[in-house]
């Protein structure tokens, strides 16, 4: 029950995220809805077992799933890389993250062919000065 | 060179000698039952003549036409492929073999068309989408008919009982194969490509829309008149388009001034009385078909090609500038009128002796008393305005009477034609010589042997009696010309049906660019609502469609557990209300927490301690990237946030109810209960989850530190391709502690100083532990990645901050060793197997070099991370010249 | 013995592309390892379809531990074909990147290498996480690929379709894991042989299943979350549009066959949603090609309403159903990357695809243009190519299996392919010769503009797209082979225990 509770908050906080414009807020609602698939992941090793699976315990029946602990710390890493690579594109649009940037550009423009006739936007001078809070 | 072709096409044709049945078998696709199978019988012999004959007879008069100047090479490549199509058509005894030589004459004609100039091009596209419409009309009956029956072979197929027993079979497969015939042979409503494609050259035009391609659909329909001939839906089909095509066609053609047009409408009305006789069914019937087929073909060709001629000499083939010249070509001109006079039905030419037997058909048409007098009274009306169009392409071409004198065309230019034309006076005068060819023909599309005896004089009877007057009322209308036109001309039909076509296409095309916009944009917020959306779909589905849960096993619950739900839910709403970036990824941090303290609570002390460092390190990079962000989020709209927070909370609702249905039901799993008991013993470690990952499992691990080495590629690929965005920078008072870099990280620094050997110490503890105690290659190299981020953090700049270590190399050698660990696992028998090995009393296994690769990938991918992104690229104030982007160099 | 082998194919790729880090900017190196290993792993897989040649499958579970507990990679047939054609294309592909040299930025060979790697092993895969995990390991290098471009010159454009790219895939793999998790709480397996029929038997598990099969289905591109094909495909480079456009969706499918045989086991009773979500597909993705402007639009669409047709064959799980989607499957990954590859090429020596931008094409390029004719009819399914005869089998089979509606469908959505694909022609291959007639046009297209300076398609450049179209052409005459392999495929589907008792035993 608990986990399930759980699991629901963080995917419904997670899609409100994922559906704003700012790819920060994008990446954060993605790192929202992973934690919510490991919670699904631990949820199916059944969570009324939790202690800790080490060597060969005398009462089996009590031991939490290895299995699903496995995946979670695959899934976990996984999403950990695929997180830097988001973080990066957020930071190599134009001067703010705003996913809508660029959403309208008619496809096939010039492309980037090898004589490189495609001219992307340098970051623009003139950055306005923020101060951190 | 065409002179050859011509020559060759005659000398197959002369292989086939009248009589015969015989076939060929060659295997194509049995899986798909279909066979290149080809058999002549008395219909295919027919058709296949008048496919080589009139085929030669037109490379021929080609090779004059087209003259010896210019490339025509692919034109007699066409013709010859367009021929050989045809003829695959009419001999093709299997279903499949003869659409695909349908839709090749469907190709041809296209580039035949298509080749003439840039303004036979949007002809050349409606011709093939029209007759492409009808290819796919035949296939849908193909594959009704290949499926009831059994079988794909043709003659099979026609004699299998279905379609006496199947009514609804009959009809789906006569309408279908009608709408094919109808878009082939330009019947109504797809009649308006043939006068569309007379932009063609002449010859194309003698060809395909005289002998040939035009007649693929009569073709087709006599070939399955055997069972379909009394079935009342294709009665009516056929009979009610032929006859008004036939009307509608010669209306249209005793209108036109372009002589070519004229055939045009010309052929459609013919084509129409054919499509019409084959509709009646009656042997009778079928007979004058196909006789009318034979004559039609010889005059229509000869009749392009003498208009040709007449083109070439003149200049010009249409009526009103043809009147102001004044032709001298008396071959021509008797040629002509022969061949116009079989077309009129004038007796003694092949032409009458069909007309006759065709209105003797149409009076015997089997139906209610009314039918067979309206079929005949429409047919003699069709054959009185042909009589007068003949007479009009006649005197319209001849009656010039001023201007230039035009001289008779050389003997070679008009000798095919002419040939063609005489070729319908001889059976015309004594027509018993086609008795033997037609009677196999009629046969064949019969279903039953039918005596064809051809006479030029059959009595006094009804129809001698219509041919009498429908030639007495046309003579009448060609001497009153002047008057009809002027009644015609302002006759206009409501309808075009090239504006049609062309409107069809149009709206297709807006209608398409509808569904595209509702696609999206390239902005990742629709996209990723969608598939939310279905989610909730499916969990309402489940809702309805599952009966019964299995019961909850034990206790999934603890009190403890509702702490740390509150914890998640104020992080959550937290995260989600936050105004400013930092906030948010304070917040973020604060859920990963409390994600940490979940896996511990529940078991998973190795899961937990990944989480706490990977929790560690986003942040650190998220902080790396916010000196490149705005601080403030932007405002939405409600009406945006509106429907988001519905997706949410229905996704949300989904998800728990598929946690709590789909979880927690059952006991443990076999898998889980061999990992628990056997484990240690298995594989000599005491960290079960860690044996699952580096010797059961290794396969997924090896995937796992293959993602996370080439995401550090993909970082390094990315600002490879394009620079980041600019650094922003805070104008601090140059006064303040806080503004001079190494003065405000001497704690940092120091603390890393010492901190620094105890972090490397305690990765390598863990690496090397992992496989008995919490720990192994993850959670080490990470932690020696947070040792790297202690040192980024503590240096006064970011070029003092990089590490010069060559993170790709260390990703590459990571994956090496990981991969290479599994080679040797052949030694047991199988990739990844784990070796065990014993030194100096140690127990190492192979897991441990496993876990070097993962260690080793690790902190490639976070070195790259924070060199690349650390990198000092740019830092704008407002008063700065932008630098010269400098060179990046790799390692 | 072949089983433990069966590894091999992803382990190779895998060091290889280790080894390729390491070495640095080497770009000749890299190519011809690169090309080396991929033709060897084409190379091999063709000799498994040989194996198979009468059905049977193999099977080893990773490691040699007990069944149930090891990772197992199984082949049969229709993992062998798989294997062959994607090898196939990615040599074509990579061809293609040498030629408009793509191929020669630093990170290409890895990046391809690990490719290679996931595309294999989630074909061979038959353990349900495991295929999560390799379907990462083809993410990760393909965000690369994506964004990869000559130094600082990605366009905006190309960010925002990663951006849209990862996002999208990203969801769906946590979708994907989570029905993953579901299963094993249900099933208390994640092994494709202990799963066999059990979503046939407990709708719990079909529910679980249900999820999984979805995020598939995005992956595949189905309606209605096909837009991100649409908006990302048309995005990046060329090259990498025709590489993506074989593999991706592609493996989706595979997926969805392989879990639907052996999980539901064929189970009849879902199979009219397929049906309907299928033609749906195959409507709104031919409407959308239609009214598409840039050439990679258009085809980026069509793949939508070809995945339609293709899924359709495992919709109606006949044998005769799943040969006809098997060859079609096979048939369009060859020429839709001939496609992509010859409207590339255009592309790549001219600057852009916007229809409204080029014309006049056929004349300076007729090879090219014979080569996206051929093609064209083939999508279109006129014969005598490959894709008539893989219409031909769909529509026999679907009128067999009672689906009328759908053959209906399928013979619309024909004419309006072919409607489209004439749009591309006369737009692009045909159209006035500009300079020729004095250039009447409103905007002077770019063609005009470059006509001078641009090169044209050279021999390597254009080679790909040719044999392709050329394969496509065998294929049509030659049906008889392909179409037997898919028929024994498609048997090993229908009925999947070969492939069951391999894993089991392995």
């Amino acid at each position: 029950m608990t986990v399930a509770i759980t699991a629901g908050v963080l995917v419904a906080g997670a899609v409100y995220l994922f559906l704003k414009r700012e790819m920060l807020r994008v990446i954060l609602g993605f790192v929202l809805l992973g934690h919510a698939g490991n919670m699904i992941l631990m949820a199916a090793g059944g969570t009324s077992r939790r202690a800790e699976p080490f060597g060969t315990p005398e009462e089996p029946a009590t031991v939490a799933d290895p299995l699903p602990q496995a995946f979670v710390l695959t899934a976990i890493v996984i999403a950990f890389s695929i997180t830097i690579f988001m973080l990066v594109l957020s930071a190599t649009g134009t001067e703010n993250d705003d996913t809508t940037d660029g959403a309208n550009d008619p496809a096939n423009g010039p492309t980037d062919s090898a004589d490189g006739t495609s001219q992307p936007r340098p970051a623009r001078h003139g950055a306005r000065t923020e101060e951190h809070p | 060179m065409p002179l050859l072709l011509a020559a060759v096409l005659l000398g197959v044709a002369v292989g086939f000698a009248p009589g015969t049945t015989a076939e060929q078998y060659l295997p194509w696709m049995p899986t798909l039952d279909v066979g290149f199978a080809l058999r002549l019988d008395g219909l295919s012999l027919l058709f296949s003549l008048l496919v080589l004959v009139i085929g030669a007879g037109v490379l021929a008069y080609s090779a004059r036409y087209l003259g010896t100047s210019g490339n025509h090479g692919s034109f007699y490549l066409l013709m010859t492929a367009f021929a050989a199509a045809m003829l695959l058509l009419v001999l093709a005894d299997n279903l499949v073999v003869l659409f695909v030589a349908w839709e090749a004459t469907t190709l041809c004609s296209f580039f035949l068309i298509a080749r003439s100039g840039p303004k036979a091009r949007e002809p050349a596209i409606r011709t093939l989408l029209v007759t492409a419409a009808g290819g796919l009309s035949l296939l849908a009956a193909l594959a009704v008919i290949v499926v009831g029956t059994g079988t794909t072979g043709l003659s099979e197929a026609l004699a299998s009982p279905i379609w006496q027993e199947s009514a609804g079979f009959s009809i789906a497969v006569a309408a279908l194969l009608a709408g094919a015939a109808f878009t082939k042979s330009a019947q109504f409503p797809f009649q308006s490509w043939l006068p569309d494609s007379m932009v063609a050259i002449t010859p194309v035009s003698a060809y395909l829309h005289a002998a040939a391609m035009v007649k693929a659909g009569i073709y087709l329909l006599l070939r399955f008149s055997p069972v379909l001939a009394g079935e009342t839906v294709w009665m009516v089909l056929l009979i009610s388009a032929g006859l008004t095509t036939a009307l509608f066609g010669a209306i249209a053609a005793l209108r036109r001034t372009d002589l070519k047009e004229l055939l045009a409408y010309s052929t459609m009305s013919q084509l129409g009385l054919l499509v019409a006789m084959i509709g009646i069914g009656t042997p009778a019937a079928l007979t004058t078909a196909v006789v009318h087929t034979v004559a039609h073909a010889l005059f229509k060709s000869a009749l392009f090609m003498l208009i040709g001629v007449i083109d070439k000499r003149a200049g010009t083939r249409d009526i009103r500038e043809l009147a102001g010249l004044r032709l001298r070509m008396p071959v021509t001109a008797t040629v002509l009128g022969l061949a116009a006079a079989s077309m009129a039905g004038i007796p003694l030419l092949l032409g009458f002796v069909s007309k006759e037997l065709m209105f003797a058909a149409f009076l015997e048409t089997p139906g209610p008393g009314w039918v067979p007098v309206l079929v005949t009274a429409l047919g003699a009306a069709t054959a009185v305005l042909t009589f007068a169009y003949s007479g009009r392409i006649v005197l319209g071409a001849f009656s010039g009477r001023n201007g230039n004198t035009v001289r008779e065309a050389s003997a070679p230019f008009y000798s095919v034609p002419a040939l063609g034309a005489i070729a319908g006076l001889a059976p015309g005068i004594a027509p018993f010589v086609l008795d033997g060819l037609v009677s196999d023909a009629a046969s064949a599309t019969a279903g039953e042997a039918v005596q064809a005896e051809l006479v030029l004089w059959h009595g006094l009877n009804p129809a001698l009696a219509i041919s009498a007057v429908v030639l007495s009322v046309g003579t009448m209308l060609v001497l009153a010309r002047r008057r009809v036109d002027t009644v015609l001309a302002p006759v206009r039909f409501p309808f075009s049906g090239l504006a049609i076509v062309d409107a069809l296409r149009s709206v297709v095309v807006r209608f398409g660019a509808t569904v595209g916009e509702l696609a999206g944009s390239r902005a990742p917020r629709y996209h990723l609502a969608v598939p939310m959306i279905c989610v909730s779909a499916i969990a309402l589905i489940a809702v309805f469609t599952v009966d019964s849960l299995p019961p909850i096993v034990g206790s999934p619950a603890e009190p403890l557990d509702w702490t740390l739900v509150a914890l998640v839910l104020v992080g959550v709403v937290a995260a989600v209300r936050a105004q400013t970036r930092i906030a948010a990824i304070v917040v973020i941090g604060v859920v990963g927490f409390a994600m940490t303290l979940w896996y511990f609570v529940l078991g998973a002390a190795d899961v937990a301690l990944t989480q706490l460092l990977v929790e560690i390190l986003t942040v650190c990079v998220m902080v790396l990237l916010l000196r490149r962000l705005p601080a403030r989020f932007g405002k939405q709209p409600l009406r945006n946030r509106i429907p988001a927070g519905i997706i949410a909370i229905g996704a949300g609702l989904a998800t728990a109810a598929g946690v709590w249905a789909l979880t927690g039901r059952r006991e443990m799993s076999e898998a889980a209960s061999f990992f628990v008991r056997e484990g240690e013993t298995a594989t000599g470690g005491s960290n079960i989850v860690n044996t699952i990952l580096v010797d059961f499992r290794a396969m997924d691990t090896l995937g796992e530190l293959t993602v996370l080495g080439v995401a550090g590629i993909a970082v390094a690929a990315l600002l490879h391709s394009r620079h980041p965005t600019a650094v922003r920078s805070a104008h601090l008072d140059r006064g303040t502690p806080l503004a001079d870099a190494r003065a405000n990280s001497v704690f940092v620094r120091t603390t890393t100083r010492l901190l620094g050997p105890v972090i490397v110490a305690l990765s390598l503890l863990l690496l090397l532990r992992g496989h008995y105690e919490p720990g192994g290659g993850f959670i080490a190299a990470l932690i020696g990645g947070a040792g790297f981020t202690l040192l980024y953090l503590a240096a006064p700049t970011d070029s003092a901050a990089r590490v010069r270590w060559p993170y790709l190399t260390l990703i590459g050698a990571g994956i090496v060793i990981s991969a290479g660990t599994g080679y040797l696992g052949y030694l047991e028998g199988s990739f990844l197997t784990p070796l065990h090995v014993e030194i100096l009393g140690i127990k190492l296994t192979s897991a441990l070099l496993f876990d070097i690769g993962v260690y080793s990938s690790v902190i490639g991918i976070v070195l790259a991370a924070f060199n690349l992104l650390g990198r000092r690229h740019r830092i704008l104030h407002d008063d700065d010249q932008p630098p010269a982007s400098k060179e990046v160099s790799y390692r | 013995m072949i089983g433990s082998l069966l590894a091999l194919l992803v382990a190779v790729p895998l060091v290889a592309a280790g080894v390729l880090m390491m070495t640095g900017h080497r770009p000749r190196l890299h190519a011809t390892v690169l090309l080396t290993i991929l033709i060897g792993s084409t190379g091999s897989s063709a000799l498994l379809v040989y194996a198979f040649a009468d059905g049977g499958a193999v099977a080893h579970g990773v490691g040699s531990w007990p069944f149930g507990i090891a990772i197992p990679f199984a082949a049969d047939m229709f993992a062998a074909l798989m294997l062959t054609v994607t090898g196939l294309l990615a040599v074509t592909c990579v061809v293609f990147a040498i030629a408009s040299r793509k191929a020669s930025a630093r990170f290409f060979a890895p990046l391809m290498l690990v490719l290679l790697a996931g595309v294999n092993g989630v074909l061979l895969t038959a353990d349900l996480f495991n295929l999560f995990v390799f379907i990462e390991v083809m993410l990760l290098p393909s965000y690369g690929l994506f964004v990869l471009a000559a130094q600082g010159k990605a366009a905006l454009r190309q960010i925002a379709g990663a951006r849209l790219y990862v996002t999208l895939n990203l969801l769906t793999s946590t979708i994907f894991l989570a029905g993953v998790g579901f299963i094993y709480g249900t099933a208390g397996t994640v092994n494709l042989a202990e799963l066999a029929a059990a979503a046939k038997a407990d709708d719990t598990v079909a529910i679980a299943v249900l999820v999984c099969l979805f995020a598939l289905g995005i992956k595949a591109s189905i309606v209605p979350v096909h837009g991100w094909l649409a908006r990302t495909y048309p995005a990046t480079s060329p090259a990498i549009t025709a590489l993506f456009s074989g593999l991706h969706t592609k493996v989706a499918i595979y997926a969805i066959y392989r879990i639907y045989a052996v999980v539901f086991d064929g189970d009849t009773r879902w199979l009219w949603i397929g049906v309907l979500i299928f033609s749906a597909t195959m409507i709104i993705g031919v409407f959308g090609a239609v009214g598409a402007g840039t050439t990679r639009s258009i085809l980026a669409f069509h793949m939508v309403s070809q995945i339609g047709y293709i899924l359709l064959g495992v919709a109606l799980f006949t044998e005769a159903g799943l040969t006809a989607g098997i060859f079609y499957l096979l048939h369009h990954m060859i020429v839709k990357a001939s496609l992509f590859l010859s409207t590339g090429a255009i592309e790549v020596r001219y600057g852009t695809g916007t229809i409204g931008q080029l014309s006049g094409i056929a004349k300076r390029e007729p090879v090219i243009a014979v080569a996206f004719f051929i093609a064209a009819l083939s999508l279109a399914g006129l014969p005598p190519f490959s894709g008539f005869v893989a219409k031909l089998s769909l529509i026999i089979a679907s009128v067999d299996a009672g689906q009328i509606a759908a053959a209906v469908v399928m013979l619309l959505v024909s004419l309006i392919t072919l409607l489209s694909m004439l749009k591309i022609w006369s737009g692009v291959f045909w159209g006035k010769d500009e300079v020729a007639d004095g250039g009447q046009l409103g905007t002077a297209p770019v063609l005009t503009a470059t006509r001078e300076k641009t090169q044209r398609v050279g021999a390597l450049l254009a080679a790909p797209a040719v044999l392709l179209a050329a394969i496509t052409v065998g294929f049509g005459l030659g049906a008889e082979l392909l179409l037997s392999l898919s028929q024994t495929a498609a048997a090993g589907l229908a009925d999947p225990t070969a492939y069951i008792e391999a894993v089991i035993n392995s």
